[in-house]
């Protein structure tokens, strides 16, 4: 077979894996919510299809990887379309781990849209095959890459199983909250008073996780819409074009020195650039940022406002959530407890012993490195949050969710914002 | 005075218990009462630093601090990361603008990972794990290697598994050894556990990591830590500096991709001792050289004009001598014909005209613009003509009288760059990172399971714990007690 046939397999059996993704979530959700409507009287096999389909799309993901190692002569790593569609993977078969070990279907409810977005977001990088650099040719490339992004595969679904813990908390306590008023309501005026104050006293931590998760949901809210805006305007072919870069957005926020109003007016009236980026971050990210924030911010409006009614979503999913808050803690734990190690030495010891082989030192502070420490120390915090007596329960959650934040960040964040020399060609949108 | 219960399980706790006895839960975290110190001053410091620093809060606010001061550092650029000749007092009042550069400066932002504030962080770190780890390991280990073995049954029953059935507790025993358990008996009672391992694991990590600490602070030491930098021209040998060694770089090498990217450079170098060859190598990227301690580094390459190779032409076109002079030292003279020589009156490796005095001088230490101006001087020293010769731009080239110089072709020189780097850190930092690794496989990969048993009226209660992975606990006690799936008889 020739290179070029193998690498159009390759396009082939993504696609194939991301029908099985996403076969797999809406199989998930159905029999979730079926079981729920009919009391479990119907949908108990839809779970065990779900999980099924979902192994066909890991299986098919897999030959993509292998087909595309083969027709482009290195391993799949080294780029960041190669790169978040690896990620991508690695989180799916972190899933079917831990899912045979817990059945727990609401589980792949959520993490499985987390592996349909992290593929959807690979096409907004470039995925051209590009020659290798010498200092990434080594056995280290597929060892070190791998390796730490299977870690980061079990804390996307230790994250997924976090949110779910906050989600189900969430709707214990709002149950809890209506039994409470129906019995105030019953007993009448003079109980409630006392009821209601000790509701309200309970504690800033409920006040403030609600609104942590819509902080949360806004944030989810920006990076797919990051991702739409992308793929779109990519697709498009619009450009403004500007002495040391091109835009592929309507240029608000202009490179330095830019000259203001150059560019004619957006709907007429909003001269580009408005106004030019600062010194310390390029226009282009910035301009991107802007649009990502406001179309995020309408993404998540559309949503409250349209599907949850007004209410907090946070509020309408924990209702929506069931199932024993100790066990989706449990498989918090579980899949940090095997992500923990395997990160560790995929992302920290194996990159210092790349580092000291490539650069002569196997520490340099660079951006990159020292996000996967930082992620590194945020996973160590929840490993000790959790037996830290009264800090344990949401708190630990709560650094579990943080934790996949930071990951995402050390991935995306820095390649974009930060430059370094892990700064990957095609990093760049 | 009694401590008020366990947080754990809420039993009540015995004074000075370091561990629940009933749900084994460390209670390092717990305050207790000490001897009063009596006025002693130094004590009581020592005694409020300790209960500090052995606090699991204080030690994950620690931990979150230090992840929040490496993100500072990542935002700023690093002094030793930037790519830019000038000193960090003139670059960054350029780079961030002068307020914004000289506060970075300031706060040590520039060289966050060496800063005070940054290294007292580190330090505080590592005095919480060494106190923490010794607060919790001791008696930790008490409680594993000397553990309560007669249990009352309501203690058996509030285990995480539990199990009535009939039997001996010797046949138990036998059971339970077979199956990997270590066993102790105390008359009707039993205790048996296996992957106690398990629990010294974050111990073992713990250790690793003041390793790994240790190591990193010690490339503070300079004999620990050195590093060398060496250009070296095809064929040449170089002497590194305050080395009892030399290296030969006989020839660099590279390969391009189509796209002009370079896919592969390297150096066929040797080391040098004593005017004797020691160890020859290919030295590329991701493959480097060691000797003695040292790792020799392909890190760079540069190119230059190497050696002109000049034709001299006569009057009638046709020519009398191929010269070859070298642009970085032209010799003084060369021969032309028997009778003629050329001598070079001057040599510019980067010809400019000055500014102010008009006057030809050179604009830079590099090879980019070189010009000879050579006099043609015959048997008798009498000037029979002069030229002037850019060797780079193809048609320059001035001459009165007989001879006119032009260039056939200039060969490239290329010079390889070597970094050198001597870490006697390394083997320590990496003996940690595998203690780290080893101590985490035993943590997370392995389980403590404990079983009691207790034999009353010719029947069997028994109850057991799973430090983690308690379905596995369940599945292994099912299998030891010969019990099909499907019963209901163990509960959880």
């Amino acid at each position: 077979m020739t290179q070029e046939m193998l690498i159009a397999a390759s396009a082939w059996l993504l696609g194939l894996a991301f029908v099985g993704y996403l076969a797999s979530t809406l199989l998930y959700g159905a029999g979730v919510i079926g079981g729920r409507i009919s009391h479990g009287a119907r949908f108990a096999k839809t779970g065990g299809w779900a999980t099924n389909a979902h192994l066909a799309g890991v299986v098919f993901h897999f030959l993509a990887i292998l087909a595309r190692w083969q027709g482009a002569g290195h391993w799949p790593t080294s780029n960041m379309y190669e790169f978040i569609g690896f990620m991508a993977f690695t989180s799916m078969l972190a899933f079917q781990v831990i899912i045979r070990m817990y059945r727990l279907n609401v589980l792949g409810a959520l993490v499985g849209p987390v592996g349909v977005f992290l593929m959807a977001y690979s096409y907004v990088f470039p995925p051209k095959i590009q020659p290798l650099v010498p200092a990434l040719k080594s056995y280290w490339l597929p060892l070190h890459v791998s390796m730490a992004a299977l870690g980061e595969g079990f804390f996307a679904v230790a994250f997924g199983a976090a949110l779910l813990y906050l989600l189900r908390v969430r709707g214990l306590e709002l149950a809890a909250q209506e039994r409470e008023q129906v019995t105030v309501a019953a007993a009448g005026g003079g109980g409630g008073v006392m009821a209601g104050g000790s509701v309200a006293a309970s504690n800033w931590e409920q006040k403030w996780g609600t609104r942590g998760l819509e902080v949360l949901f806004y944030a989810v809210a920006v990076m797919v819409g990051f991702t739409i805006l992308a793929l779109v305007f990519r697709y498009s072919g619009f450009q403004w074009l500007f002495p040391n870069s091109t835009y592929h957005l309507p240029p608000i926020i202009g490179p330095q020195g830019a000259p203001i109003g150059d560019k004619g007016y957006l709907l007429g009236f909003i001269p580009m650039p408005l106004f030019d980026a600062p010194t310390w971050m390029r226009g282009k990210h910035m301009n991107t940022m802007l649009y990502s924030l406001v179309f995020g911010g309408f993404l998540y409006w559309a949503v409250r406002r349209f599907i949850a009614k007004g209410q907090p979503i946070g509020d309408v999913l924990a209702r929506k959530v069931s199932g024993d808050p100790e066990l989706l803690d449990e498989i918090s734990y579980r899949a940090v407890a095997i992500g923990y190690p395997v990160f560790t030495l995929g992302g920290l010891i194996f990159a210092m012993l790349w580092a000291k082989e490539a650069w002569g030192d196997y520490w340099f502070w660079d951006p990159k490195e020292t996000w996967a420490l930082i992620a590194w120390l945020v996973y160590s915090v929840y490993l000790h949050v959790r037996i830290t007596h009264g800090w344990e329960g949401r708190r630990s959650a709560w650094i579990a969710v943080l934790g996949f934040g930071v990951i995402l960040f050390t991935l995306i964040g820095v390649n974009l914002l930060i430059v370094g020399v892990h700064s990957y060609a095609g990093g760049d949108m | 005075m009694a401590l008020a219960k366990c947080p754990g399980c809420a039993a009540a706790l015995p004074e000075e218990s370091n561990f629940c006895p009933e749900c084994g839960r460390a209670l390092g975290d717990l305050e207790r009462p000490r001897a009063a110190a009596q006025g002693n001053g130094w004590v009581e410091f020592v005694d409020k630093a300790w209960d500090f620093f052995a606090s699991t809060r204080v030690a994950v606010v620690l931990i979150a601090l230090l992840a929040v001061a490496s993100i500072l550092g990542s935002l700023v650029e690093q002094e030793h990361l930037y790519q830019d000749w000038r000193p960090p007092q003139l670059y960054y009042p350029d780079r961030y603008g002068a307020f914004w550069g000289n506060l970075y400066l300031r706060l040590g932002l520039t060289h966050a990972y060496t800063s005070t504030w940054y290294s007292t962080l580190v330090l505080m770190v590592v005095v919480s794990l060494i106190i923490c780890s010794f607060h919790r390991l001791v008696p930790l280990h008490r409680m594993l290697t000397r553990p309560q073995v007669w249990k009352l049954p309501h203690f058996i029953r509030r285990q995480d598994v539990v199990h009535e059935a009939a039997g001996s507790i010797d046949e138990m025993e036998k059971k339970l050894k077979k199956r990997g358990y270590t066993v102790l008996r105390d008359r009707e009672c039993l205790y048996a556990d296996r992957g106690r391992l398990s629990r010294y694991g974050p111990y073992i990590i713990h250790i690793g990591l003041l390793l790994v600490a240790f190591s990193a602070v010690g490339k503070a030491v300079p004999a620990w830590n050195q590093t060398r930098d060496v250009w070296i021209q095809d064929g040449q040998t170089v002497k590194v500096p305050d080395t009892d060694f030399a290296i030969t770089n006989h020839k660099f090498t590279m390969e391009l991709y189509t796209t002009g990217m370079p896919t592969r450079f390297a150096t066929d170098a040797s080391i040098i001792r004593d005017g004797e060859e020691v160890k020859r190598q290919t030295i590329e990227v991701n493959k480097p050289m060691s000797h003695e301690g040292w790792e020799v580094y392909q890190t760079s390459w540069r190119e230059e004009p190497g050696v002109a190779r000049v034709k001299v032409t006569n009057q009638g076109g046709f020519p009398v001598a191929n010269l070859a002079i070298d642009l970085r030292q032209p010799e003084q003279e060369y021969r032309i014909t028997d009778q003629v020589k050329m001598a070079i009156v001057a040599y510019y490796h980067d010809f400019t005209l000055d500014p102010q005095t008009k006057a030809p001088a050179n604009a830079s230490f590099e090879i980019r613009n070189p010009v000879i101006m050579a006099d043609f001087i015959d048997q008798k020293g009498e000037t029979v003509g002069r030229a002037a010769l850019m060797v780079l731009s193809k048609e320059s080239s001035y001459f009165t009288g007989p001879y006119a110089l032009s260039v056939e072709n200039v060969d490239t020189r290329w010079y390889t760059a070597l970094k050198l780097h001597k870490d006697k850190t390394v083997p320590w930092m990496y003996f940690g990172l595998g203690v780290v690794m080893l101590g985490m496989m035993i943590t997370f990969f392995l389980f403590h399971w404990q079983v009691w048993v207790r034999e009353e009226q010719g029947k069997l209660l028994v109850g057991a714990r799973a430090y983690k992975n308690k379905f596995g606990l369940k599945q292994d006690l099912k299998r030891l007690l010969g019990i099909v799936d499907g019963e209901v008889s163990i509960s959880a």
